[in-house]
């Protein structure tokens, strides 16, 4: 039985429907990553589970239970806002205490247990201060402990690095990857970063225009990508119109496809393409489709090429560079190699 | 060596270019000049009547004196009209705060036109005269005849007509209707544009929308309601139009006292006393609100 579900939510401002049919489970103690663009209805379905959004159709279960028509304050369900939204007016320990406070507990279990939520988060000595005297990072993780003292059932966090400089946003992430499996909470997590949802999540649903494009673990999504929009969402990704016969792709005989011949589209990561000088292939040692450099960026560890192979989009091809290797110039003549044709996905041609 | 033989050279240059940037002084220099043409120099000459003889419209030269002042401060009645315009402005003032309050949070809450149309309604009282609102209040507060009294002595609730006009109540309540755009509109500007992530996270904490109101709500709009308070409080303090159409003829304040002496009795030195001492208490009550406001409200000076 998953932790949480919700059943074909639908929500419509207006005449936008921003969640149309929302269907998603999260097993007890997962992380779950909504990805997708802003706009897509990713913090609006985090805020209907949260019950600040009360959905046109559709159901929420926690545990089992129907929460759909119950109010926000009567949900067990831990909510961490994208800037916080810690009360300016009340100090650190009183901002932790408030869930405790307003659940009228004894004074001396809640000075105990805001004293363990701070130790939880490394925020101890900071108990006095007010908000607007903590760094951005102390900020979330005072936010953090606000919702983990009341011991919620599920956590829900609305892209919660979104505020902090990249190199604190790693350290957070780390941080509270260990904290969310230490604590063994079902949480969700809400972001547009793909690198983040790859980092912190068990399970990764991307979204678009109100709907679930893919739910699948983060390494299963980006090695087989369900169209065109996750594949190039998740990391990058060539999209090529081509042809097939004998259920193999023409311009690349490697990749088998079990299709009817025709047309289709190929989509392969550019670090899963590999290119040489001349007009054999050295992967594979079979020829793949001829093509000429249009440009080339060495960025240390690998070098960015530009290929024109014939495709109506140049080519983008990713290999690893030795030490004191240099790319090869604009103009030459290259030969396109597929790494490994498994990992190549053939899809119907136009799919979105 | 070389640094002091160069910074006394440097300094007046400096000290040119700050004058001449002034700040954000110049901007501002219109306004300023307009209040010390016509605010400060009429107040201060008004003051100053009252400690100097005058002399059929003449001020005596070379007289400064203590003595109408002294003479106001020892006087029973000047510290009874004193308390009286104190406890009816406070009364007043915090009415028009409990009153203002619900306005200006439910303006919060709505929106597109109904909101356009609360605030036209809020502001609207604005473009009548004070004057004209307290007669409205004579006509409706008035003997038998006044709405009030004929509609419940119509309904059988009462037999003889109450008897507000005249009295406390009447000032109040005209002065409590008169004042109450001046309390909502700071608190509008403040509600309106609040955070509400915030009361959603307290939602989210498992507290009530009335836990959430008092603990969230009226915390963060402290501001407002301490200038709103301030700004009402000294209005009503000093005000002496209501208390004189709406308490009668034998009704005073210290506001009203001020008036008579200098209009009716023409005695500008003891008008010019009791104006110092209404000037100085309004200040200083004003100064105590602002201070006890900044009190509660320390958490916003709270910086890293």
């Amino acid at each position: 039985m998953p932790h949480i579900v919700m059943e074909s939510i639908i929500k419509s401002y207006g005449d936008v429907r921003v969640l149309d049919g929302c269907s998603l489970s999260v097993e007890k103690g997962q992380v779950m990553t909504l990805l997708g663009p802003s706009g897509c209805g990713k913090t609006t379905l985090l805020r209907t589970l949260a019950g600040f959004v009360e959905p046109d159709a559709g159901r929420v279960l926690v545990g089992g239970i129907d929460i759909t028509a119950l109010p926000p304050n009567r949900r067990s369900v831990g909510y961490v806002f994208q800037n916080y939204a810690l009360f300016p007016h009340l100090t650190v320990a009183e901002n932790v205490a408030y869930g405790l406070k307003v659940r009228r507990r004894p004074g001396p279990e809640i000075k105990d247990r805001v004293a363990r939520a701070l130790d939880i988060v490394s925020l101890g000595p900071l108990g006095d201060r007010y908000p607007a005297q903590l760094s951005g990072g102390q900020q979330q993780r005072v936010a953090i402990a606000r919702v983990l003292v009341l011991e919620p059932d599920v956590l829900l966090l609305d892209e919660p690095f979104n505020a902090l400089d990249a190199k604190l946003r790693l350290s957070m992430q780390t941080e509270l990857r260990k904290l969310i499996e230490r604590l063994g909470i079902t949480s969700i997590f809400v972001t547009h970063d793909q690198s983040e949802a790859m980092m912190l999540s068990d399970q990764v649903a991307v979204m678009r225009a109100g709907t679930f494009e893919q739910v699948a673990p983060p390494l299963a999504i980006y090695d087989r990508p369900a169209n065109p929009f996750v594949a190039t969402f998740i990391g990058r990704a060539n999209i090529l119109p081509v042809g097939l016969r004998a259920g193999a792709v023409v311009d690349f005989p490697a990749v088998v496809a079990e299709r009817p011949d025709g047309p289709a589209d190929l989509i392969v990561r550019p670090e899963n393409l590999t290119l040489a000088a001349g007009r054999i292939d050295p992967g594979t040692g079979q020829s793949g489709p001829p093509g000429t450099v249009l440009f080339a960026i060495a960025q240390g560890p690998t070098i960015e090429y530009e290929v024109d192979a014939g495709f109506p989009e140049p080519l983008r091809v990713t290999v690893n560079r030795r030490s004191g290797e240099v790319p090869l110039a604009a103009g030459s003549p290259v030969s396109i190699g597929v790494i490994d044709p498994a990992a190549c996905r053939v899809i119907e041609r136009g799919t979105p | 060596m070389t640094a002091a033989a160069i910074s006394p050279g440097r300094r007046p240059g400096r000290l040119v270019r700050r004058m001449l940037h002034g700040g954000g002084f110049w901007p501002a220099l219109p306004a300023v000049l307009f209040l010390i043409v016509f605010l400060v120099l009429p107040m201060l000459t008004l003051l100053a009547f009252g400690f100097v003889t005058i002399d059929r419209g003449r001020i005596v030269g070379d007289s400064f004196t203590l003595q109408p002042l002294w003479a106001a401060l020892n006087d029973t009645l000047v510290w009874r009209l004193t308390w009286r315009s104190f406890y009816v402005a406070v009364i007043s003032t915090v009415m028009t705060l409990l009153l203002a309050y619900p306005v200006a949070y439910l303006y919060s809450q709505t929106k597109g036109i109904w909101r356009t149309l609360m605030l036209v309604a809020v502001i609207s009282p604005l473009l009548t005269s004070a004057l004209v609102r307290a007669y409205a209040w004579l006509v409706i507060l008035g003997g038998r005849r006044g709405i009030v009294n004929h509609t419940l002595i119509q309904l059988g609730v009462i037999d003889e007509p109450l008897r507000i006009l005249n009295t406390d109540y009447a000032v109040i309540i005209g002065m409590t209707q008169i004042h109450l755009p001046f309390m909502i509109l700071p608190l509008l500007a403040v509600l309106a544009e609040r955070d509400r992530r915030l009361e959603e996270a307290s939602f989210n904490l498992g507290a009530s929308r009335a836990e959430t109101f008092f603990k969230v709500v009226v915390p963060m709009s402290v501001p407002a309601i301490f200038a709103g308070l301030a700004l009402v409080f000294a209005i009503s303090y000093t005000n002496f139009i209501v208390p004189q159409l709406l308490g009668g003829g034998n009704y005073a304040t210290l506001a009203v006292q001020v008036y008579e002496q200098t209009v009716v009795v023409l005695d500008w030195t003891r008008g010019a006393v009791l104006a110092a001492i209404l000037l100085s208490s309004s200040f200083a009550f004003v100064f105590l609100i602002v201070w006890v406001g900044s009190r509660i409200n320390r958490w916003s000076e709270a910086r890293a």
